[in-house]
Formats: structure tokens, C-alpha cells, sequence
């Protein structure tokens, strides 16, 4: 059959038209039912973390396997009498964990932000560039090959084994015929991480003194680490979480999406390059000197995105006050529960810090990937 | 001379096959630019190109003369603002939070938002209409606000042309209308040049001034949209014939599709081999989890008829359809198939009775078109019986009737939107039940397409008596192809009947909260519903 | 029985049907994954064989029949039958119930990256296992405490995702946590364990089929006997499966029902496996995939495919750990270096969307 074909200009059909009445439908009706996150709640939140911060570290120097009063731990930090037991403990011991859990706590969570914003998944973390079993693998491959027994001489191969798995799983990432996707970083940071995780174990087998002598690093811990290694890769931290929060306006745009991000002028690309040289240096220091210390780098920025929302000026910030709040309770938690024996940190975070996920994953309506 | 224009623009997602091919353009300053075209004709590619979000494979895309690719990131953020399809908004962030983010192309890194900043912020929620609701997180707003959210954090960036990529898929009457209009006076009281990709026609006529009719990567038409929209460049452009309405009193027109079947009428088919049952609703009241999303529905769908089920976005009418198949129990009520409640059937047995095809499909891309077709032969299968003449040959026929037995062995991946939706239809068709329910057969298909998949339900009904029932979100479809029509609203029934009785100016008004005119189609009789907010006076 | 070509025009790509009918049993079949099978297993019979051959000790052909047979001098009977026999057996058991357990939990959360080492049954078998090494229980009964540890990890996971159903995306989170969890766990235990014993644990965590006797391979037999037809007859299921829960459920399925069969299938296949063989990594995550690049999407005959091709990986990776390396290592190890590169493979080449 041949449609009747009307030409637009000339036909005038004649449907019945009749004229417009009543009232336009309001659209928007819906009172305001919630607050906005305004700058007083985020200032609170900032000031709150760091007082809680605060009080956290001073009960970190004060508790432990055994408990001083509040003198030996001011006396050790401003008054030291190289004498006294406690002050000794306080000194020797408490403040390089206390101080270590500080810079450890920050870097691991900043760089958790920072990568989930970028892949834009909820369930990334650190561990997700490799740079935890890189670091790992570096110091049982030098442990075995290189003979070396002395924490101090791990640090740069962790540091070095993290480097090198990060940029084996970002250059598999964003190599390739389709080009870089966060879900193709992902996916390369669990099977390079499980790749060497495996070899970890075969290297382990072969040689049982490499175990004893890696085992209570591998499990991660900020006890028995020395100040001096802690010095060494300051620097690296420092450099690494600096750079991650200066980078939270960027951040906030490349999370609305790749080609949103674009059109708004940025180069997503190489947000994400210096995302991943940033954390690497951050994290890679962390773990060189903690050990792998699983969960903060995940948690932290869903606790603080609770709180200030998903703007990474403010996320980036609290996060560096919020990890190592975290990482010190958790710490301290490992101390006070197996008295006087301690659970290492990472143990507690990850025995922890799952429940928190599970939660996570209950609460939210649909969880996609 | 126009700021934006392309010279000989080719572009390509690979070596062999380019996507838009020497195409070179002008786009009028001050005036909003409708692209349309059918699925994969490069409408979003060139928006992407215009964009610089993709470079050219060769020539060029101009701004101000210079070519845009040559120019810095930032600046061509500062006199571009693209908005993607169906942007994804970062979890629980509030629209003010969104709009800032368009300031993006004009802050330096370590400096807090200027006073310039937040007036942009604050010009833009008012224009959008967003003042009231700046506190609320995006994914808690309806379509229409979200998309208005999205809009004004473009509108933040403050360029003076704007790029907009479908804006109003997913969105109902009422929010289609809504962001329409917004684009209208954007261009007409703001003097920006807008750029907007749009999948209807009539959309496009209403609100461009200058209409660019794409196919196969290259320019059929461009001009006035009374001239563009022509039967003669629709036919060209998307394959169908199209009927070109003029409205008396209003100054632009509406476009028909007019598929194989239009002068079908109701009941002149043959009698089905086995008679339906109808389903019927007494009293039906279903949710999820206590939160009521259809209350006390009553309504009888005719045997052997062609009903469609519209509504708002979120009036329960998926919902609805879901407890027709059998698949939500009834919180209070009954569902009746036949004599017998739907829910005591088992569930094969209810299968092979009503089949659904939901909105959304998903198979992993690499099945071929054989194996998902043969899913539809499920209910009919045993572990012991996977696999009998009788299923091969219910295969083969749904295959025949969607026309899709060509492509049976080809994987699903390597076929289009359209040819995908009919391998659904005919998965959906093998299960051979007298009663078929589609939750939006035609959204993401393109005006061919989606005239092809009603003329082969309406067919279907025709020729074997099946019932159908569908949820459709275009009402001039629902009236063209339906027997039967059920309107609905915040999960009630408002009307139930002819499509004559069912779509009229109160009733549409009532359940969309639009005021429309209706217009009779002078070669079926059915009603033409002509939203009067796109009716921009004769005066 | 009747072979009926399924007929229709010839077309591009279309693939060799055949109709099978054995009495009331009728179904169709893809005669090109039919002879998939039957290579795969002529190879994996031919590896098996040749696998007997080698090791310190060489033995010709009729000196392996006859040990085999119990007639040849006792020393050699000792080592074919004894210790090489129950071993070859054993990688040609675990291997396939890996795969077939990966094949399942990758079709049920329609993923290609789950398998049962990424949410956590094999962690749990872990835990329970290195508890067991640790604290110095009988460790003829450490396959025991493995079972019970992947059985009530798998019991945990979907207790914990279960909110009215099993949301697949809950599932994968669900079960990143549980892993998480349980390898902290066990983490603490090697920490606190005397080192002769964080070693043994260490050794059984890495998957090895060293102690492999005949009482495991009956048992993997058994299971495998009654595991692998149920999972191939659940297969149809699986594939509706994809459709998504409403889909399936408008053709007539019992979505949370066979959900919960083809969940059970799959933890047992692989609770059993990883009790014998401790967790070996890769098997159950790589092998569906090869196999459904080589045969196409699961069905019954491609899940049986998948089965063959783990046996082969597995007992290949057994031969090359136990003689192609200068040290032995245990098995685990191996298939990971095999396993890592191909997919870091696949990823370079797809754009990764699943």
C-alpha cells in the first residue's frame, strides 16, 4: 500500500484544535528535605579528625603491652631521661610506631581516594596497582637471591618491586589495540598481584630461612620498624601525598566520567598517570617500610565521602587525617587485645576493615562492577 | 560566517570503515542545531568530533577558524560545553556540588572558588530551575531534574555553544517537554548556539532552527527544519515513509512514520488456532517490600488484541507487567489467567503460557543468534529432552516471522541495536506462548526500527491471534498500534479503553501533566497528541 | 539412535549440528566440540601415559604394564603404582573439577574474573587447613578440615549476600571480603605458628599434589562421578542464566533454586579438589576461558571440554613442576606463570568490557 503523503506547507488537514486552558503543571514541587554538606560541616569534620587524631597518637605513646602514665609519655617526648624504663619504651619504641603510623595511615589513604576516582569503582585501593605483592615479591626475591637479613636493607627493594608492578600493570593497562579503561587497570592489578603472590610462595618453599626472615614483615606491621628506614622514604611520601591532594580538583572532574571530563578540558589520561606516579611513591613507601597493610587504602575514602560527599578538595584532606586515625586504632587495638603479645596491624585492619566492606555491599541497592 | 563549522571532516573508529565521511558543515551562531538520524549514522560521533572529544581522521573541525584540535584543552573548554549521553553522576553528589564542577575550564588548581565561580553556579541553577533542589544528591532527583542538573553544570562552564547528546532519552512526557524548552530559551534568550543530537523527529522540528538530517555519515539535508523534515528526506534518511502533518495554528509540523500494516484494522485477522485466555487484574495491588508501586488495579486485557500500557516514568507499569507474567505475587488482589490465579501456576507451565521480554537484555555478546533464540525454548525442555524437532522447528519459525534466520549463526556482538532487538523478539517468539508481553519493545531503536518491530507485533497478532501486551513510552505509537489502551499514574488506573477513548487532551493532562492538543490522523482515525507546550503559537 | 543433521540453508559460520535421540533422551549436538572432546581426551590419555614413564627411575613400556598389572618386581610396582599412578590420577581429577567449578561461577555471576580463588573458598579451605597444620592435629585429616573450611566459607558468602536473593554483583563483594577475611586470618596463624609448621602450612597453601595416594583418588573420583554429569545436566540453566534473574524467570525458571544447585555444584567441585590439592590458582579462573574460546559458550558438551582441558593443564603443570625444573616445586606455582601471561594476553587485546 502507498502511504498518503502529505507535503507540510500546502495540506491543511482538519483535525479538530482547540485552544489552551488551565494552570501548567508545576514541576517542581518537592520541598528540600536534606542539608547540604556546607563548608561548617566540613571544617567540623576536618578540625574533629584531627583533634581525634591527636588523642589517638598521645593514647598510642601511653598504651600498649604495658600501660605508663601520661608523665613517661611527656616526660619521654620533652623531658627525656635515657634512664627511666617507660621513657625508654615511650621513646625507643611507641614514638617511631606512633610517627610511622602516621605517614603510613595518610599515604595508603589518599592513594585509595585518589584510584577509586579515577577507575570511578568503589572497590579499588592501592593494592590494585600491584604496588603491595610488587613490594612484597621485591623483598623475598632479595631476601633469597641477595642473602640479606636486615629490615634496613628490604626498603629499597620494596620500594623497587612496587615500582616495577605498578608500571607492568599500568603499561598493560594502557597498552594495547582499545587503549586504556579503569576496568582493564583493574583487572591487569589482580592478575600481576596474584602472578606474583604465587611466586612469592615458591620462593618461600625453597628456602625456609627466607620465611622466618620475611614472615612478620610480610604480614605488615608498624612495630620493630626503625626510624632511620622511615627517614629514608619520607621524602618519597611526603612527595606522593602532597602531590595526590593537590591533584582533588582534577580529581572531581575526572570522576564525573571519561568523556564529561574531557569536554570539560581535562586530560584524563594524564590524570591518570599522575594518580598512579603519585600513589606509587606514596604507597610504595608505605609498604617498604610497613609492610602490606591491607583495607585502609579501601575504607578510609568511603568513611569520609560519607561524611563530606564526593568532592575531592575536601575527601583528599581528611583522608590524610582519617587513615592513619584508622591505621593507629587499629594498631593499637592489635597491642591492647593480645596483651602482652600483639596482633600485627595489618591482621587487625583486614579482620576489621571486612566486615566494613560486607556492610558496604549490603547496604547499597544494586553493587554492579 | 559561522564560529563553528567542519571542513571535509572524516572520522573513523577504525582503518577501514569511516563513520562520518567528508562531511563540511556550518553551524548558525545563536541558534539551535538539530542533528538527527537513524542509529549508527554518526550523529553522536560528529557531536563527539565538534566536541574535539575525537580527532578527525581528516580535515577538520573549526572554531573561529582555527582548527580545534590544534588548540589548548582549556581554551576550547572555555567556548565549548559538551554534554554526553546519560552521563553517570559520582555516588550521593548534590547537584550544586555537580554544577561547580562545570567551573573546571576556568580555576586554577590551588584556588577556592571565586566570586565569578559561584555567580556562573548560581545563574545556572536558576535558569535550569534548580535553586530549590541544590542541596539534593543527584541520584535522588527524578529524570527530568537530573538531566537538568547535568545541563546546568554545563551551563556553568559559561561557553557560548553548547553541545548536547540526546538529552531527552530516558525521560517521560512531561520532562521531555520540560528540557526542551530549556534548550529553546537558552538559544532564544541567551543568544548560545546549541548543537543537539536528537533521536524524534518531531522533538527536532519543534525546537531547531536549522535541522542537519544524517545518514551513513553524510548530510542528506540541512536547513530550516519545515524543509528538512520533508516525507521525501525522512523516507531517504531513515527508511520509512513518513507522513508530514500541518497543524492548523501552530507553526510546525508532525511527522508520522507509516509502517506495512497501517490499514489493519482491529479483529480482521484470522481466528487463533486455540482461543487466549485473558488476563485479568481484580483489585491488584503489588510492591516491593512493603512500598506499595501499583495499588487496587482492576482491569481485563481483551483476548486476542494488541494492548499498550502507558504512563509516567515510574507509574508502575513495568511493574505491573512483571506481575502478568506471574513474576511478583500480588501484595493484595488477584491476578487471574483465564479462570485460574496466575500465581498458582508452575512456573513452566506459566511460561509456556505468557512469555515476557524485558526492557533490558543482556547475553554475553559472543552467543550466536541460534543460541539465543534457542533459550526461548526453556520451559519446554527437560535434562533428559534438550532438544526435539518441535523446539528446531518453533526456532526456526519465530527466526522466519523477525527475519532474523539470515544472521542465525552470526554472534550477537556483531549485530545492530535494531537487528538485536528482533533476535529478542524472536527468542521471545519461540516460546510459543498465546500471550506476549514487551516492556518497551521500540526504545533504543531508531524510527525504522521501531515501525518494523510494531508492524511484526501487530502481524503476529493478525495472523495467529496472539495477544500482546506492551508498555510503550510514545503515546501517538500506542494509539497507531493498539486495540486496547491502559493509562496509568502513580500506580492507579486512570483510564482503560479504545485508544479514541483513552488518549484525550484531560486524560493526557491528568496522567502526564502536560496540556496537549489532539489532532485526529486523517488516515487511520487514531489521535495525534501534539504537546502545546512545543506548539509554539501561530501569533 | 538416530543422527539427524539439523537442517537449514546453508549459512556462513554455521556451526555442525547434529540432532542425537537414545530413547527418551534427545539433544542436540555441535560436532565440532564433539571432536574437541575427543582430541582433548586422546591427549590427555597420551600426557598420562607418558607422564608414568618419567621420573628418576625409567621403566620401559611392558616394565609399566607389568607394574601396573602387579607382576613386575616389587621396587617398580611400588613407584608406578604407589607413587606416580595415584599422583597422574589425582591432577587428572583435581584438574578438571578446578575448571568445571571456575566454568560454573563465572556463568553465575557472568564475569570471566571469578573463580572460586577470588571470593574466598579457597581461602577458607586455607584457614581451615593451615589451623589444622598449625596446631599440630593429625594431618591425615587436613583434607578434612579443608573441606569443612571452603563449605562453610561458600555457606558464609551466601548467607552474607542474601538479601531476599542473590544479587551477583553482592556476590563478587560479598566473597572479596570473605577472601579478605580468611587470608588475614591465616596470615595470623602463620605468624604465630613454630616455623617447621608456618613452612608445612606454607607448602600446602601453594596447591601440590605431592602426597596424592589412592584413598584421595577414590574420593575425587567418586565426587567427580557424581559432580560433573549434575553440573553438565545444570548447564541449560546456566545458560538461561545469562538472561539476567528476570529474564530467566520469564521462561519458567526457578531462579534462586537453581541458583542455589548450580552454587552447590560448583563448592563442592571445588571444595573437594582444593581438600586433596590444596588451592591450586589459575586452573579454575583460566581454563573456562580457554574454553570458551575454543569451543564456544558453555553447554554440556563444552563444560565436559572444559573439564579435559583442565586435566590437561593440571597434569601438564604437575610434570613440568615435578621434572622440568631444577627444583620441584609444588604445582601451584607453575600454573601461575602459565596462567598470568595469558591473560595479561586477552587483556592487551580486548577492550576488557567482560
Amino acid at each position: 500500500m502507498t502511504p498518503t503523503i502529505q507535503p507540510a506547507p500546502e495540506t491543511s488537514t482538519s483535525p479538530g484544535l482547540r485552544p489552551a486552558t488551565g494552570a501548567p503543571a508545576s514541576p517542581e514541587a518537592a520541598p528540600v528535605t536534606r542539608a547540604g554538606r556546607g563548608p561548617l560541616l566540613r571544617w567540623g569534620a576536618l578540625i574533629g579528625a584531627g583533634v581525634l587524631l591527636t588523642l589517638v597518637a598521645l593514647a598510642s605513646l601511653r598504651y600498649g603491652s604495658i600501660s605508663l602514665s601520661a608523665a613517661d609519655a611527656w616526660n619521654a617526648l620533652f623531658h627525656y631521661n635515657p634512664d627511666s624504663y617507660e621513657q625508654t619504651v615511650v621513646r625507643h619504641l611507641r614514638l617511631p610506631r606512633t610517627l610511622i603510623g602516621l605517614g603510613v595511615g595518610a599515604a595508603l589513604a589518599v592513594a585509595g581516594a585518589a584510584i577509586q576516582a579515577v577507575t570511578r569503582n568503589p572497590l579499588a585501593g592501592p593494592e590494585i596497582l600491584g604496588v603491595n605483592s610488587g613490594a612484597a615479591f621485591g623483598v623475598v626475591a632479595a631476601v633469597y637471591f641477595g642473602q640479606l637479613v636486615e629490615p634496613f636493607q628490604f626498603v629499597w627493594f620494596a620500594f623497587l618491586g612496587g615500582l616495577a608492578a605498578a608500571a607492568l600493570v599500568s603499561g598493560v593497562a594502557s597498552a594495547g589495540p582499545a587503549g586504556s579503561s579503569p576496568v582493564k587497570l583493574a583487572l591487569a592489578g589482580v592478575i600481576v598481584s596474584s602472578l606474583l603472590q604465587s611466586w612469592l610462595t615458591g620462593l618461600l618453599l625453597l628456602d625456609q630461612q627466607t620465611l622466618d626472615v620475611v614472615r612478620f614483615w610480610m604480614a605488615g606491621s608498624l612495630a620493630g620498624r626503625s626510624l632511620e628506614i622511615y627517614r629514608a622514604v619520607l621524602p618519597f611520601l611526603a612527595v606522593g601525598v602532597a602531590g595526590l591532594v593537590a591533584l582533588g580538583p582534577h580529581l572531581n572532574v575526572a570522576s564525573l566520567g571519561e568523556e564529561t571530563a574531557r569536554a570539560l578540558g581535562l586530560k584524563p589520561h594524564q590524570i591518570r598517570w599522575l594518580v598512579g606516579g603519585f600513589s606509587v611513591l606514596a604507597v610504595g613507601a608505605a609498604v617498604a617500610v610497613a609492610g602490606p597493610i591491607g583495607f585502609v587504602g579501601l575504607a578510609v575514602p568511603h568513611i569520609v565521602r560519607a561524611v563530606v560527599g564526593p568532592d575531592y578538595r575536601w575527601v583528599l584532606p581528611l583522608s590524610v587525617l582519617v587513615g592513619p586515625l584508622l591505621l593507629l586504632s587499629a594498631d593499637l587495638l592489635g597491642r591492647v587485645v593480645a596483651r602482652p603479645a600483639e596482633i600485627q596491624v595489618g591482621i587487625v585492619t583486614a579482620i576489621t576493615g571486612a566486615p566494613v566492606l560486607i556492610g558496604l555491599a549490603r547496604r547499597r541497592k544494586v553493587v554492579e562492577l | 560566517m559561522s564560529r563553528l563549522q567542519t571542513e571535509g571532516l572524516t572520522l573513523a573508529y577504525t582503518e577501514t570503515r569511516a563513520v562520518v565521511e567528508a562531511l563540511s558543515l556550518q553551524i548558525p551562531d545563536g541558534a539551535v542545531t538539530a542533528i538527527v538520524g537513524p542509529n549508527g549514522c554518526g550523529k553522536s560521533t560528529l557531536l563527539k568530533a565538534l566536541g574535539r572529544l575525537i580527532a578527525p581522521r581528516s580535515g577538520a573541525v573549526l572554531l573561529d577558524g582555527k582548527a580545534i584540535h590544534r588548540l589548548p584543552t582549556r581554551e576550547v573548554a572555555r567556548q565549548l560545553g559538551l554534554l554526553p549521553q546519560s552521563p553517570e553522576a559520582p555516588e550521593a553528589i548534590v547537584v550544586e556540588d555537580l554544577v561547580h564542577r562545570g567551573r573546571y575550564p576556568h580555576q586554577s588548581v590551588f584556588q577556592p572558588p571565586s566570586k565569578e565561580d559561584r555567580e556562573a553556579v548560581e545563574r545556572a541553577l536558576a535558569r535550569t530551575g534548580l535553586t530549590a533542589l541544590r542541596d539534593r544528591p543527584v541520584d535522588e532527583l527524578s529524570g527530568g531534574q537530573r538531566q537538568r542538573a547535568w545541563i546546568a553544570m554545563a551551563l556553568a562552564q559559561e561557553t557560548p555553544i553548547l553541545l548536547l547528546d540526546e538529552p531527552t532519552t530516558y525521560l517521560d512526557l512531561a520532562h521531555q517537554q520540560e528540557v526542551l524548552e530549556l534548550i529553546r530559551r537558552l538559544s532564544r534568550e541567551e543568544g548560545r548556539t546549541v548543537v543537539v543530537v536528537l533521536h524524534d523527529v518531531n522533538h527536532a522540528a519543534w525546537v531547531a532552527d536549522h535541522a542537519v538530517a544524517l545518514c551513513h555519515g553524510r548530510v542528506v539535508a540541512a536547513g530550516p527544519p519545515h524543509e528538512v523534515f520533508s516525507p521525501g528526506v525522512l523516507q531517504a534518511v531513515f527508511g520509512v515513509p513518513c507522513d508530514v502533518l500541518a497543524c492548523p495554528g501552530f507553526d510546525c509540523s508532525l511527522c508520522l512514520p507509516r509502517g506495512r500494516t497501517l490499514h489493519y484494522v482491529p479483529g480482521d485477522g484470522a481466528a487463533p488456532a486455540q482461543p487466549a485466555p485473558a488476563l485479568r487484574a481484580e483489585g491488584l495491588t503489588l510492591g516491593y517490600g512493603g512500598h506499595p508501586v501499583v495499588v487496587d488495579l482492576s482491569v481485563t486485557f481483551p483476548a486476542g488484541k494488541v494492548s499498550a500500557i502507558v504512563g509516567p516514568n515510574g507509574c508502575g507499569k513495568s511493574t505491573l507487567l512483571r506481575a502478568l507474567a506471574g513474576l511478583l505475587p500480588p501484595a493484595r488482589g488477584q491476578l487471574y489467567l483465564g479462570d485460574r490465579p496466575l500465581h498458582g501456576w508452575a512456573p513452566r507451565a506459566r511460561a509456556r503460557q505468557v512469555g515476557l521480554l524485558p526492557q533490558l537484555n543482556a547475553a554475553p555478546p559472543h552467543m550466536s543468534v541460534d543460541e539465543v533464540v534457542a533459550l526461548g525454548r526453556y520451559p519446554y525442555q527437560r535434562w533428559y529432552r534438550q532438544w526435539t524437532r518441535a523446539d528446531l522447528q518453533a526456532m526456526e519459525r519465530a527466526m522466519e516471522a523477525t527475519g532474523v534466520l539470515d544472521l542465525r549463526w552470526r554472534p550477537l556482538a556483531s549485530l545492530s541495536g535494531g537487528q538485536r532487538q528482533r533476535v529478542w523478539l524472536a527468542m521471545a517468539l519461540a516460546q510459543e506462548t498465546p500471550i506476549l508481553l514487551l516492556d518497551e519493545p521500540t526504545s533504543f531503536l531508531d524510527m525504522a526500527h521501531q515501525v518494523a518491530v510494531l508492524d511484526l507485533v501487530r502481524e503476529m497478532n493478525r495472523r495467529e491471534g496472539r495477544t500482546v501486551i506492551m508498555v510503550l513510552h510514545d503515546l501517538d505509537q500506542a494509539s497507531q498500534y493498539a486495540d486496547f489502551v491502559v493509562a496509568m499514574k502513580e500506580g492507579r488506573l486512570v483510564a482503560a479503553g479504545p485508544p479514541s477513548e483513552v488518549i484525550r487532551e484531560d486524560l493526557v493532562e491528568e496522567v502526564f501533566g502536560v496540556r496537549s492538543t489532539i489532532f485526529s490522523d486523517p488516515a487511520t482515525g487514531a489521535p495525534v497528541v501534539m504537546l502545546q507546550a512545543l506548539a509554539r503559537g501561530a501569533g | 539412535m538416530s543422527l539427524v543433521p539439523a537442517h537449514d540453508p546453508e549459512l556462513p559460520g554455521r556451526p555442525p549440528l547434529v540432532l542425537v535421540r537414545v530413547g527418551p533422551f534427545s539433544f542436540r549436538a555441535n560436532l565440532r566440540v564433539v571432536a574437541l572432546v575427543a582430541g582433548a581426551a586422546a591427549l590427555l590419555a597420551a600426557l598420562a601415559l607418558w607422564g608414568l614413564t618419567l621420573g628418576d627411575v625409567r621403566f620401559s613400556w611392558s616394565e609399566i604394564a607389568q607394574a601396573i598389572a602387579g607382576q613386575g618386581p616389587p621396587s617398580a610396582t611400588f613407584i608406578v603404582r604407589d607413587l606416580r599412578l595415584p599422583r597422574i590420577l589425582a591432577a587428572l581429577l583435581v584438574g578438571p573439577m578446578l575448571a568445571m567449578a571456575g566454568a560454573i561461577f563465572q556463568g553465575l555471576v557472568r564475569n570471566p574474573l571469578v573463580a572460586p580463588d577470588v571470593i574466598g573458598i579457597n581461602a577458607g579451605a586455607s584457614a581451615a587447613a593451615v589451623l589444622w597444620i598449625v596446631t599440630r592435629k593429625p594431618p591425615a585429616l587436613v583434607p578434612v578440615a579443608a573441606f569443612l573450611g571452603a563449605v562453610a566459607a561458600a555457606a558464609a558468602i551466601y548467607l552474607l549476600t542474601w538479601r531476599g536473593r542473590i544479587a551477583t554483583g553482592r556476590l563478587i563483594v560479598v566473597g572479596i571480603g570473605v577472601n579478605a577475611l580468611l587470608t588475614a586470618a591465616t596470615t595470623f596463624l602463620l605468624v604465630q605458628a613454630r616455623i617447621q609448621d608456618a613452612g608445612r602450612a606454607v607448602l600446602w597453601m601453594t596447591g601440590s599434589l605431592y602426597a596424592a595416594d589412592w584413598a584421595d583418588v577414590r574420593l575425587l573420583a567418586a565426587a567427580l562421578a557424581v559432580l560433573g554429569p549434575l553440573g553438565a545436566t545444570l548447564m541449560p540453566a546456566l545458560r538461561v542464566l545469562q538472561l539476567g534473574d528476570l529474564g530467566a524467570a520469564a521462561l519458567g525458571m526457578r531462579v534462586e533454586r537453581r541458583r542455589l544447585a548450580l552454587l552447590l555444584v560448583g563448592c563442592a567441585l571445588a571444595a573437594v579438589a582444593v581438600s586433596v590439592a590444596g588451592p591450586v590458582g589459575f586452573v579454575a579462573l583460566m581454563v573456562p576461558h580457554a574454553a570458551r574460546l575454543l569451543a564456544g559458550p558453555m553447554t554440556g558438551g563444552v563444560f565436559l571440554f572444559t573439564g579435559l582441558l583442565g586435566g590437561l593443564l593440571l597434569l601438564g603443570a604437575d610434570l613440568v613442576a615435578q621434572h622440568g625444573l631444577p627444583a620441584s616445586l609444588p604445582v601451584g606455582v607453575v600454573t601461575a606463570a602459565l596462567g598470568a601471561p595469558y591473560f595479561l594476553a586477552v587483556l592487551y587485546r580486548s577492550g576488557a568490557k567482560g
